[in-house]
């Protein structure tokens, strides 16, 4: 499972270096030139086990197990109200509150929601890090002025995950550690120069820190109850006591050491689900879900300046398999409305077999959107007007209304076989090499060809198609493919019959020498 | 009273306005690279931004290569202010497979060829009409069951609208319907030709011709 990867705060974050001797006796030397360019934004997410575990409107209790008792581990307000706390049983909150709704902790949901947040948060700074599995870090200097300042980026940070759903404690300091303890402690705290830290962290109390236990209780034991004595005591013996990672974690707070993060990166697939409370079958509704699903996706490919060819929406249902469609366009795209336009097309005619409970949208492969130059209208009559759609969306509308194979592009072969010497090709999707060859035939071709050629029957020896043939030309002989065991032997002449129309027929230059019709002039 | 000559100039411009054998000014038409049917279409050729209808009473008998030549000259011509580049050629709901090596004979550029096989008259309606007003087809050939006078008239505007040439190919039996056609012409084969009837012509008059091709 994902959270494996994530240890409690910080923990897992530390490498295994340890410090130099000298800077065990005497601190590092802060590195403040560094410091200055960075800030790092943390989003604490108390709450998220409950949040991460849907919306209802009935009271509601996230409980886990803990020695074999179902315990609440979180309730909403609605529950702590009627008596409900953390660290009761399940039973017994359900003594309390009989209508409560106990749900189980689920941390596949809670790092998805941390995954789709980390997603969204992703507008605002290239680096995002999942720093634990409640704890997101933003680092935000450089978005500071195209954001507008920073109470601005605060203010639209905050909004938006208030909007989400989720209930955020947040903090800004210069290091990840600082702002991640102090958003743990719950103080609003915003430090932009590093000269405050030491007086921002000294009151922070030890438990915000994410220590062990174990730690927390022998550092209590002493009387060392929060950051700043910590720091007072002796460097080599705290270093000694607790373990040189513990010092390291002080110093990376306050900006002594480095404390380098990897920035998350979202996946690079689309792939979203809407999933609905109860069954629907109204269309109206269906395409609003799909609409906003879209949406989604354009804002997706947006923060990676992508595009792509093919969407797949799968609607589900209670029994039986999904529905899917498949919808396909000429060139990279990413915008919602060109979408709709297509899906409005093709879902008018879709038949959901039963209501559907889940819609899910899954995007094909991420292309670099090509600009189009346009061309600007030099003279009075402005050609913009009358162009008004490019031929690859035209072939996108017919085929998403049509159906994908029913509209093509012809191109021809190097191959002296007719039925051979063509092949169509698809309007949609990357121009393979057009194998556009060219051999001189000595005939004229038909304009019409038969996908199969016809035998013609038989009058006093001559071939009949409504009426006797009259040969004009020919003959043409070819004989040719006798390496793929589609050879053909035969000798074409241009007909014509008393209807005047003219056909192309052909005498095979066998012993039956039967003679078929292969198409006509037109 | 140069400004009454100017308003006549104005007047005699007006499409609508029928003189005779003389074509509409501003029409000009597209060479169909057959002499004797040039002199018999006003403009001098198949009227361009219209919709022909050409009736024919079986597939085969040289209704396509009436066509060629105008259609290859389109496929490579540059448009100037209608088209950045040559316009596409669709085919709707054609009858037959159209061969490309006997279209690259005539001289059509094949990497401009479109061809859609709705599987419903309604699609096929619908498929023409978008073809011809989103503005990059030059022609549009389409092979209908049913065109009833509504039917015409919406290809028609659609063909205004978007500058491009629409050919429908209809039966015989069409030829008493209404519709909203520039051209209307009635193919019939004959031992030594093709008869060529004009039925409807906007701004010419009706004709007969005999072995054009």
């Amino acid at each position: 499972m994902a959270t494996a990867r994530h240890h409690r705060s910080g923990e897992g974050l530390l490498s295994q270096r340890s410090l130099p001797l000298t800077e065990l006796k005497t601190p590092p030397k802060s590195r403040t030139a560094v410091l200055s360019r960075r800030l790092w934004f943390c989003v604490y997410l108390p709450d998220l086990p409950l949040e991460a575990s849907g919306f209802a409107a009935q009271a509601r209790a996230v409980v886990e197990e803990q020695q074999g008792i179902h315990r609440v581990l979180l309730a909403c307000p609605e529950a702590l109200a009627a008596g409900i706390m953390p660290g009761q049983s399940a039973n017994a909150a359900l003594a309390l509150l009989p209508t409560v709704r106990i749900e189980e902790r689920s941390h596949l949901r809670e790092q998805q929601a941390l995954e789709a947040l980390a997603t969204w948060l992703e507008q605002f700074t290239s680096v995002v890090c999942i720093a634990g599995p409640d704890v997101l870090l933003l680092e935000i200097a450089g978005s500071l002025r195209l954001y507008g300042g920073l109470l601005s980026l605060r203010q639209q940070l905050a909004a938006g995950l208030r909007q989400q759903g989720f209930g955020a404690s947040l903090a800004i300091a210069p290091t990840p550690l600082a702002a991640t303890w102090l958003a743990r402690a719950g103080r609003r705290a915003c430090i932009r120069d590093s000269a405050n830290m030491v007086s921002a962290l000294r009151s922070l109390p030890l438990a915000c820190l994410g220590w062990p236990a174990a730690t927390c209780a022998a550092l209590t034991g002493m009387g060392v109850a929060s950051v700043g004595d910590c720091l007072r005591l002796p460097r080599e013996g705290f270093a000694r006591r607790f373990g040189v990672q513990r010092l390291i974690e002080l110093d990376r707070a306050l900006g002594r050491l480095p404390d380098p993060r990897t920035a998350w990166r979202a996946p690079e697939r689309f792939c979203v689900d809407y999933e609905m409370t109860e069954e629907q079958s109204d269309r109206e509704i269906l395409l609003a879900i799909c609409h906003e699903l879209l949406f989604s996706l354009e804002r997706f490919l947006l923060t990676r300046q992508l595009g792509t060819q093919r969407l797949l929406f799968s609607f589900f249902h209670l029994r039986g398999p999904a529905t899917q469609l498949v919808l396909g366009c000429a060139g990279a795209e990413r915008l919602a409305g060109h979408w709709f336009d297509l899906l409005k097309l093709r879902f008018e005619r879709v038949t959901l077999p039963e209501p559907v409970i889940a819609v899910r949208l899954y995007g094909g492969r991420n292309q670099a959107l090509h600009a189009e130059s346009r061309r600007l209208a030099f003279h009075g009559k402005a050609s913009g007007q009358r162009l008004r759609y490019s031929m690859s969306q035209l072939a996108e509308r017919l085929a998403a209304r049509v159906g994908n194979p029913s509209v093509q592009g012809v191109t021809t072969v190097a191959e002296h076989r007719p039925q051979r010497a063509w092949c169509l090709q698809s309007l949609l999707g990357e121009k393979a090499g057009t194998k556009l060859a060219t051999i001189r035939h000595s005939l004229k071709r038909p304009l019409w060809i038969l996908p199969e050629p016809a035998l013609l029957p038989l009058e006093q020896a001559y071939p009949v198609h409504q009426g006797r043939l009259t040969l004009l030309e020919g003959p043409e002989r070819l004989e040719t493919g006798w390496w793929d065991e589609d050879g053909i032997a035969r000798d074409y002449y241009t007909a014509v019959n008393p209807y005047g129309m003219r056909l192309w027929v052909y005498q095979n230059r066998n012993r039956t020498a039967a003679w078929y019709l292969h198409g006509f002039f037109g | 009273m140069r400004r009454d000559s100017a308003s006549l100039d104005k007047l005699l411009e007006n499409p609508r306005l029928w003189r005779g054998r003389s074509p509409a000014p501003g029409m000009a038409g597209l060479a169909s690279g057959y002499e004797v049917l040039d002199k018999h279409l006003p403009g001098g050729g198949w009227p361009r931004h219209a919709l022909t209808e050409i009736l024919v009473e079986r597939y085969g008998i040289g209704e396509l290569r009436l066509l060629m030549p105008a259609l290859a000259r389109l496929s490579v011509e540059e448009n100037g202010a209608d088209f950045a580049e040559p316009g596409w050629i669709a085919w709707v709901a054609p009858p037959l497979q159209p061969y490309p090596p006997a279209l690259q004979q005539w001289g059509i550029d094949l990497a401009r060829i479109l061809i859609v096989r709705p599987k419903s008259d309604d699609e096929t309606l619908w498929s023409a009409e978008q073809a011809l007003a989103s503005g990059t087809c030059a022609a549009v050939l389409l092979w209908p069951e049913v065109l009833d006078d509504q039917a015409s008239r919406r290809l028609q505007l659609a063909a205004e609208k978007g500058g491009s040439w629409a050919i429908a190919f209809r039966p015989l039996t069409a030829r008493r319907e209404a519709s909203a056609a520039a051209l209307r012409i009635e193919l019939q084969p004959s031992p030594t030709g093709m008869r060529l009837s004009i039925l409807k012509s906007r701004g010419g008059r009706p004709a007969v011709l005999h072995d054009v091709l």
